[in-house]
């Protein structure tokens, strides 16, 4: 399987910010869009690549947390890395109930940051690949004869390949 | 020996025996009518003057007879004789006397009458002394004495009908007496036909006999009619007098009779006004009692107190809450139920009251018996006479610990929500400063450790680097800009611009902060400008800056524990026409060297402090146009905001 250019996506409506996390972020080598906001990340067209989303809590319209929920609504799984300028423990063991990456308070530790972007890229590439693999399976389960499924079944269920052997004596299975 | 009659002398004897009917009919009457020694007496003198009258016209009808003898009488047989016709008319009056008289009676008294007459009769005959033996037929005498009966019970029939003395007596009476008088005649004269005397040549014995004159006969009669008359007249008088009295009698009993009925109408009359008097009073007593009930049972202390203020009633409530019975309370007895902290416990403030004669009220804890004191509100008024001086004091005093706990509590969520307006508004105001200035300091701190990175690599990208390093120049003006920015919000963002009453709004800040300010302990004491003008500005702003002032004054104070905690506001007028208030607290005060920089943006020396209050209050101020500045003195720290005057000098 050929690894595609991560993705990091960022959406802060300060566009300073933005900016500078975007250079932070490309310095790593990795690929950075940056949103101004909630709608416009949306809006975008996403490579079908490992990606991870740098959000700022405090946005126009939607904050970064409602929007979090709305995302895992729209199973859109996508690992969030919180920045905010002004954050409690509240918000943060919200966020992190939810499936957060980290939470980090502006103004951040470079290092910080980009260790919760890579720890979010690696839990998508985990996460794709686990999808992978599942779609491959189904593909070859879908290629299956009729018959063929059941003798499946009869395996994944039956506890000894005597037993096995026993319930499908009776007929010829090619 | 045939004799003859003298006709003269029979007649005198029938007018005698009528007459003697005639005394024995009226004097029945008055034997009737008497009682006890009275009646005595009447039947006495009746008896003697009927049997005189009887024996008379007896002895008359002798003499009448005449002999061509010489006659002479035995007179102690003539006595006897007397004597019997006596006894007879006794029985003849007793009998007819009597309150009833049946018929066995009647016979009775007429037998016994009847035989006394014929035996005066025949005793008569006996006394005759004469020579000649007396003979008698048998049949004669016989029927001489049947018809004595028979006149005595025609006789008692009449007396005993006649004697009732009613009008239209007297010709019946007459009536009756010639019947019977002629009756008594003719047995009389029956009892002589019996008698026939023989010549006989017996010598007589004349021994106590003697002979009867003409005059002698003529005396009898006189006398025996003068008997009569005087028995009759005597009757007539006393009857007379009988009929008097009794008239007077009967109007007497008249008299009484209506004296009885009318008494005994006004008899009823006092018992009807008894018994509705007794209503009355029942009436009065129910009503009594169930105003006392009422007065009891209303959910209040009821009290009447005399015009120099000592209790003379307690209602029930009032003795059941404070515990003190009726001897305890009375007088000024009650006044140990209040609390000896409030005014109320001391009598004088209540003869101010009194004195002063104008209904009023105040609050004051009241002891319960168990010992917990409540609040209670006092209410007097007075009752005047017509004079208009005060008889006496009314009042209620009710609980109104659940209304004072009430107010209590709305004024600690009124406190606290001016607290919680104060610490939002500096909170949002902080959140918003800190997240516009965090903005561009995220953005230069991240573009630096950019650069960072790029100077540690190998091959640094030069370009990159520049565009990195202005983006920092960039976001560092920005930084700059928001704090200029609030700043400026804060100078102009005063769009309300009205003449505000600073007095007004220290006593609406005292209002608000009176729990904060009794939770710490901490008294405020006011002294406001009466001639302060007006200052042009927005009420809430200057509100929140003496809000500001104060909470710093009670935190100061709050720390004092032996010693004053207090809190002085001063408004006055200063000579630039300007408004100066003073906020000065007991407490220890500050660093004079710190003087100017309690008033920069984030310093405190409060643990819990973020250092913008005084920091906003001085951009407040001064947006108004005003100073705001502290000194620090001996006896606490002193803050002094001046504000000009509306319509002058305001930026």
């Amino acid at each position: 399987m050929i690894e595609t250019t991560p993705t990091v996506f960022v959406v802060d409506d300060d566009p300073s910010v933005g900016r500078a996390i975007k250079r932070l972020v490309e310095s790593v080598g990795l690929q950075v869009a940056h949103f101004g906001s909630a709608q416009e990340f949306l809006r975008s067209e996403r490579p079908d690549a490992p990606s991870c989303l740098v959000l700022d809590v405090r946005l126009p319209g939607v904050s970064g947390l409602d929007f979090q929920h709305e995302l895992a609504e729209a199973n859109i799984r996508i690992p969030i890395v919180f920045v905010t300028a002004h954050g409690d423990i509240q918000m943060t063991v919200r966020a992190m109930k939810a499936g957060a990456v980290e939470f980090l308070t502006k103004p951040f530790r470079d290092q910080d940051l980009l260790d919760a972007v890579q720890v979010a890229l690696e839990r998508d590439r985990a996460r794709r690949q686990r999808e992978a693999g599942i779609a491959t399976l189904r593909d070859r389960y879908e290629s299956l004869s009729a018959r063929e499924r059941e003798v499946v079944a009869m395996v994944v269920s039956a506890n000894s390949t005597s037993r096995l052997r026993r319930r499908l004596e009776p007929r010829k299975i090619l | 020996m045939t004799g003859s009659y003298d006709y003269g002398e029979v007649t005198r004897s029938i007018m005698i025996a009528v007459a003697a009917s005639y005394a024995a009919l009226d004097l029945a009457g008055r034997v009737a009518a008497a009682r006890g020694r009275t009646r005595a007496a009447w039947l006495t003198s009746g008896a003697i003057a009927m049997g005189i009258g009887i024996w008379a016209m007896h002895f008359k009808g002798m003499i009448a007879f005449q002999l061509p003898v010489s006659v002479e009488y035995h007179w102690p047989t003539v006595l006897a004789s007397l004597s019997v016709a006596i006894l007879a008319s006794a029985v003849a009056l007793y009998a007819t006397s009597r309150q009833k008289m049946r018929p066995v009676e009647a016979l009775t008294g007429s037998v016994i009458m009847g035989s006394g007459i014929a035996g005066m009769h025949y005793i008569g005959i006996a006394a005759m002394r004469l020579p000649a033996v007396t003979h008698f037929s048998l049949l004669l005498v016989t029927f001489s004495i049947l018809l004595a009966i028979l006149f005595s019970l025609v006789a008692l029939l009449l007396a005993f009908d006649l004697r009732e003395e009613n009008k239209g007596t007297a010709l019946r009476k007459i009536g009756s007496a010639v019947v019977m008088g002629t009756a008594i005649s003719a047995m009389h004269y029956t009892g002589m036909a019996a008698a026939s005397f023989v010549p006989s040549a017996v010598p007589l014995n004349l021994s106590h006999a003697m002979g009867i004159s003409p005059l002698g006969s003529y005396g009898i009669a006189i006398v025996t009619f003068l008997v009569l008359g005087a028995a009759i007249l005597t009757s007539s008088v006393d009857r007379r007098a009988d009929v008097t009295v009794r008239q007077i009698n009967r109007d007497l009993e008249h008299q009484v009779v209506e004296r009885t009925t009318q008494l005994g109408a006004t008899n009823e009359k006092l018992r009807r006004e008894i018994a509705e008097r007794e209503r009355a009073d029942e009436a009065l007593r129910q009503s009594e009692d169930g105003l006392r009930l009422v007065i009891d049972t209303i959910p209040a202390l009821v009290w009447s107190k005399l015009p120099d203020g000592s209790a003379d009633f307690l209602n029930q409530r009032f003795r059941e809450y404070t515990g003190l019975s009726v001897e305890e309370g009375l007088g000024e007895g009650w006044l140990r139920a209040i609390h000896p902290e409030d005014p109320a416990s001391s009598f004088d403030g209540w003869r101010a009251a009194f004195a002063a004669g104008k209904p009023f009220e105040f609050e004051a804890r009241l002891r319960r018996a168990d010992g917990e004191y409540r609040w209670f509100l006092f209410r007097g008024e007075p009752l005047r006479d017509e004079a208009g001086r005060i008889v006496k004091w009314y009042g209620t005093t009710t609980d109104i610990e659940d209304r004072k706990q009430a107010e209590w509590v709305l004024q600690e969520a009124q406190a606290g929500l001016a607290h919680v307006t104060r610490l939002t508004t500096m909170g949002e105001l902080v959140g918003a400063i800190a997240h516009e200035v965090n903005q561009p300091i995220a953005a230069i701190v991240t573009n630096a450790n950019f650069c960072l990175r790029q100077l540690a690599s190998a091959t640094p990208h030069p370009d990159k680097l520049r565009e990195a390093i202005s983006e920092i120049v960039n976001d560092g003006t920005r930084a700059s800009a928001v704090i200029s920015r609030i700043r400026a919000l804060l100078q102009k963002g005063t769009p309300k611009r009205v003449a505000v009453d600073i007095n007004q709004i220290i006593q609406e800040v005292a209002i608000l902060l009176r729990n904060e300010l009794a939770r710490n302990h901490v008294s405020l004491r006011m002294d406001l400008g009466s001639d302060l003008p007006r200052v042009g500005g927005d009420g809430v702003l200057l509100q929140q800056v003496l809000i500001n002032l104060i909470m710093n004054g009670i935190e100061a104070v709050s720390s004092i524990v032996r010693g004053v905690r207090e809190l002085a506001i001063k408004s006055s007028r200063d000579h630039n026409n300007e408004v100066s208030i003073q906020v000065k607290d007991s407490g220890s005060g500050f660093d004079p060297q710190q003087a100017e920089h309690i008033f920069e943006p984030f310093f405190t020396t409060k643990p819990e402090g973020i250092g913008m209050g005084l920091s906003i209050s001085r951009s407040i101020v001064e947006s108004h146009g005003g100073r705001l500045w502290a000194e620090s003195g001996p006896t606490g720290a002193l803050f002094q905001v001046t504000l000009p005057a509306y319509g002058r000098g305001v930026p």
